[in-house]
């Protein structure tokens, strides 16, 4: 089979027109855009001596602080930001994307070409991947440089969360594509993905949870749980640890979550060569 | 679908008909490989229907399109002719000929959600063109245009016939049908019903004769006698135009001890033979 780059860009740009078309996209970008005016125009942080700094906010001093406490704070507070409010946001705002291109009318136009079913969804996976990590790289960029030149602290451990939670919402996209292929809902979409979001902070207290547990059947579940979902908040806690120069422990979060990423999206591209239309 | 079995000549309109339910997209989307058979294989120019090369020398229009309404008239057929392979600088010169040649020349930079359900219909059409495909699907093609458009379809589809492009169109419209198509099928109940040249099963007033079973050398003299001859469901109907001829048709058949299964007298307009065939 030939592989057609002109249907990979085609496939990619119709994935930022139709999210562009949708307003809860600019409202993702909308809202990056007044977290970068607010430290544009409202924070202002007076260094003094080089280390201390006066915060102000609208105008009023909050007081003096060490001036990499208050970076590193509020990078991290960005970075929670996006690994809550604003994956939520990124789910919710992509869950409608997969049962749109697979509507009657529209999917059995796109079969009709000469591009392999796996070769569309995945020109849309990845397509819904770039659109999201565009306001990713828009509001950690942004923030990152405002910081920089107000302070003249250039932490390059913060743009680490841009590649974190660029990678975490790969993963939970592999799941909204998986229920949108199998039941063609954004609803339920958004629901399973928003769910294991949620399940994460509980499955992470696996060390006090296996010693409360009684018994060993129940602690086996518990850890067959916690080792194949994805681990959205032990992600963002070595994210945080990454921001704040902490230590973390090992890599497996990431491992485990790409192989559960991995293993969904291909499940959701073989459900989809096989489905009738 | 029920063992259907058709081939289409090159170069030729081809009519696939039949009543609702009868299978006819569920047998084009087998073509396009959107359904899978559960047995049985689709062929497209020799090629397997499933590799998606096989589709590459096909343009699609089908029916119920949905076409998003964020793209511009110009914008969705870029779209659609980079998905069929065809860069960037060949789209940029194509999609205003194919604008102009739908007559939407002028809406090339409106969003198709202002279209009307004929504009999309010609819309549809200039993306089925795009990228010169040998063979056309077109399935309802003039359902919600109005007279000119239809006209302006009918233009379009007899231009590219005279280029020696295939063209099956799968319709409700009989009248339609019987203008475009050379050749049609009749599906019904996922087989098909009745099959053959347009002239032939339209071949006007006369005397119909239905033949259960006649060897090959009896159907080829009741052939030369008759206007016209199509298969279906297992028989032969042989139309004559007159009382003479099906009167010498029905001795030579006695002669042969061959059966007969029907004579009537007929008028044939494709409603009529479509009618018919559904009817039994």
């Amino acid at each position: 089979m030939t592989y057609s780059p002109a249907a990979t860009v085609a496939l990619i740009r119709d994935t930022f027109r139709e999210a562009f078309a949708r307003k809860i996209f600019w409202g993702l970008f909308g809202l990056s855009t007044l977290m970068i005016l607010f430290f544009l125009f409202l924070l202002r942080i007076d260094l003094v001596e080089g280390g201390l700094a006066a915060v102000s906010l609208f105008g009023r001093t909050a007081g003096t602080t060490d001036v990499d406490r208050v970076v590193r704070g509020v990078y991290g507070g960005i970075a929670t930001f996006l690994y809550t409010w604003g994956m939520f946001l990124a789910v919710f705002a992509s869950a409608g994307l997969i049962p749109s291109v697979l509507e009657p009318g529209r999917i059995e136009l796109l079969l009709s070409k000469p591009v392999s079913r796996t070769h569309i969804l995945l020109g849309r996976y990845v397509g819904n991947v770039l659109v999201v990590s565009c306001n990713i790289v828009y509001l950690v960029l942004g923030v990152w440089i405002i910081l920089g030149v107000k302070t003249g602290i250039w932490s390059p451990m913060f743009l680490v969360s841009i590649a974190t939670t660029i990678f975490i919402f790969a993963v939970l996209l592999s799941v909204v594509i998986f229920v949108g292929v199998l039941f063609e809902s954004a609803a339920l979409s958004t629901m399973i993905a928003v769910g294991l979001m949620i399940m994460s902070p509980i499955l992470a207290q696996t060390s006090t949870m296996l010693r409360l547990l009684s018994s060993e059947w129940s602690r086996q579940v518990w850890r067959t749980l916690y080792y194949s979902l994805p681990k959205v908040y032990d992600l963002g806690k070595m994210t945080l640890d990454a921001i704040q120069s902490r230590t973390f422990n090992g890599y497996m979060p990431i491992w485990t979550s790409a192989v559960f990423g991995a293993v969904v999206l291909t499940g959701a591209l073989l459900i989809f060569a096989r489905r009738d239309f | 679908m029920d063992g259907i079995s058709l081939r289409v000549a090159r170069g030729t309109i081809f009519g696939l008909l039949g009543p609702n339910g009868a299978g006819k997209t569920t047998f084009v989307k087998m073509l396009l490989s959107s359904v899978r058979p559960t047995a049985g294989s689709a062929l497209i120019f020799g090629r397997d229907a499933r590799d998606p090369e096989a589709r590459r020398p096909i343009g699609y229009l089908p029916e119920n399109h949905r076409f998003p309404t964020y793209f511009t008239g110009a914008g969705m057929l870029d779209f659609y002719a980079a998905l069929s392979g065809m860069e960037a600088a060949q789209r940029r010169k194509l999609i205003p000929e194919m604008l102009d040649l739908v007559g939407l020349d002028r809406w090339g930079s409106v969003r198709i959600g202002k279209y009307s359900k004929g504009m999309l219909q010609r819309l549809g059409l200039a993306q089925a063109l795009i990228h010169s495909p040998t063979m056309l699907i077109l399935d309802e093609p003039t359902d919600g245009v109005d007279p000119v458009g239809r006209r302006q379809i009918r233009d379009v589809l007899t231009r590219c016939e005279e280029q020696g492009v295939t063209i099956f169109i799968n319709s409700h419209l009989l009248a339609e049908v019987e203008t475009f198509c050379r050749e049609v099928a009749i599906v019904n109940k996922g087989k098909v019903a009745l099959s053959g040249k347009m002239h032939d099963l339209t071949a006007g007033k006369g005397y119909r004769l239905t033949v259960a079973e006649a060897p090959e050398a009896v159907v080829d003299d009741l052939r030369a006698k008759a206007t016209s001859m199509a298969m279906r469901n297992g028989f032969v109907d042989f139309q004559f135009a007159t009382r003479q001829s099906v009167n010498e048709a029905v001795d030579l058949l006695r002669a042969q001890h061959c059966e007969i299964e029907a004579l009537a007298p007929t008028t044939s307009t494709l409603e009529d033979v479509f009618v018919r065939t559904v009817a039994q």
